[in-house]
């Protein structure tokens, strides 16, 4: 059960002398709330707002929930109104609509092909996740309903087919920010079929049509899309009647796990957990020391190979993420076919999946051609 | 099942995605479902066994398969064959790229 006072114990003094008032006159509660001044918050005495919550007198008779600045706005900078360009250079979102959405086509096999060179290193084969970043296909609808506490159920699984209610976000989040390591470089082919590759491995239709490795997505089958979770959030806020359906879910407090009534006087005493058996006291006692780990002199590591293991190996120790594994010589010798100087360009610029300097930009160019010359070397 | 084959100079290198709940009879009580897991794999290029695998409950949900083999060239046919341990079999065909 949930006590007011706990809750505004934190709040700034004038919203706590405001409850007082009406905490005194609680009994009352229909006729005394009104004649505090329209700046100080008052308490909803409504039985189900939310705890804590404020209203606030505005002009003619009006309440709101949030409160008034009434300071002077006097030489404050509002800035311009922006201009038709400026205005066309940051609206450029792509609705479920169809606003924004490109030309174009793709296949799901040209997808794949992409996803395989330039997405698969992080996301894992077949959208399946890889250590830190993203899943992307996998889990159900059903899931999402599962408490992570039951050892019997599948935990929630939040994936492009289980979870997101629009497909114009995923085109959108692959053309604004995807690859990670050089957004923005896809064309709009390539955003059609990488979009179809994603779809096609979460098992979504389209039109009632199964995605196969041919099937060509463009824009007019890309508005047809229906994504499984369409229906799954409430309230629903689209449409006319969007604030509405918010204004009256939220009226509700069942709707966001409100138990019980609420208590304003002589209220149970709250049960408090505490931690039955405390450590105090550790033998031996934990380390204090904040020094580094001794530095290892002497030995065979030379500086290019330590830089090699923190920025280069996580891609190149072995061939997994498709890039030339150290140690590997006959694909180490196509490579040098292009000659040391292409290669040393490719470490700096970038190439294929491999992003500019491998993603570490503090490195010097002097640096990667140690480096690149660590890794030759290593491979011969 | 997610099949996809591609040579890379004279070797075939394979991933395979299998949708089985891989429930063991402890998981299986535990989900209240019936046991179901892939019992056995198999993937042959013309008649030939490529791969093969006998599996059970301790694989994860969904598992994910690569390997990778000598003697085939592009546009051969590999197909896997999967047998689960009810006795049902799925099998799909892809051509190697």
């Amino acid at each position: 059960m949930l006590n007011n006072k706990f809750i505004t114990a934190g709040l700034s003094v004038a919203l706590a002398s405001a409850l007082f008032v009406t905490g005194c006159s609680a009994s009352n509660t229909s006729t005394a709330s009104n004649s505090s001044a329209p700046s100080m918050g008052q308490y909803n005495g409504k039985k189900d707002a939310l705890d804590g919550g404020m209203t606030y007198k505005r002009e003619n008779g009006m309440y709101t929930a949030y409160h008034i600045n009434e300071q002077s706005t006097d030489k404050v900078n509002n800035g311009r109104v922006p201009t038709a360009n400026e205005l066309k250079a940051w609206d450029t979102d792509i609705m479920p609509d169809g606003t924004g959405l490109p030309e174009g086509s793709g296949s799901v096999e040209q997808g794949d092909e992409l996803y395989e060179e330039q997405c698969a290193a992080c996301h894992g084969d077949f959208g399946a996740g890889g250590t830190g970043y993203p899943v992307l296909s996998g889990g159900t609808l059903e899931s999402l309903k599962n408490q992570r506490t039951c050892p019997g159920n599948d935990a929630p699984k939040r994936t492009i087919g289980s979870y997101w209610p629009q497909a114009s976000t995923l085109i959108w989040y692959i053309r604004d920010a995807m690859p990670y390591a050089h957004p923005k470089s896809l064309t709009d082919d390539e955003l059609y079929a990488l979009t179809a590759y994603l779809l096609a491995v979460n098992n979504i239709k389209i039109d009632g049509e199964v995605m196969d490795d041919e099937y060509v997505l463009n824009r007019e089958k890309f508005l047809k899309i229906k994504m499984p979770n369409r229906n799954g959030f409430v309230p629903d806020i689209d449409g006319p009647k969007g604030v509405e359906n918010v204004r009256a879910f939220f009226a509700d407090r069942k709707n966001y796990g409100a138990v019980g009534t609420r208590c304003m006087t002589d209220c149970p005493e709250e049960k408090v957990m505490r931690i039955g058996n405390e450590i105090t006291n550790v033998v031996p006692p934990y380390s204090q020391l904040k020094d580094l780990p001794e530095k290892k002199t002497g030995g065979a590591i030379s500086e290019a190979q330590e830089l090699y293991e923190a920025n280069c190996a996580l891609c190149h120790k072995t061939d997994t993420m498709g890039a030339p594994a150290v140690g590997d010589h006959e694909t180490w010798s196509a490579v040098m076919v292009k000659g040391m100087d292409a290669v040393n360009k490719n470490a700096i610029n970038g190439t294929g999946g491999m992003p500019a300097k491998g993603g570490n930009m503090d490195l010097t160019d002097a640096q990667i051609h140690d480096i690149v010359d660590y890794m030759v070397t290593n491979s011969k | 099942m997610k099949l996809k084959a591609k040579m890379k100079k004279d070797i075939a290198k394979v991933k395979v995605m299998f949708k089985s709940p891989m429930a063991g009879p402890e998981e299986a009580e535990k989900k209240k479902i019936k046991p179901e897991f892939i019992a056995h794999i198999i993937g042959k290029v013309g008649g030939k066994t490529v791969y093969e695998v006998s599996t059970s409950g301790f694989i994860s949900k969904n598992p994910l398969f690569k390997f990778q083999f000598k003697g085939a060239k592009k546009g051969d046919m590999l197909e896997m064959t999967v047998t689960d341990n009810n006795g049902k079999v799925t099998s799909e065909s892809k051509k190697i790229k």
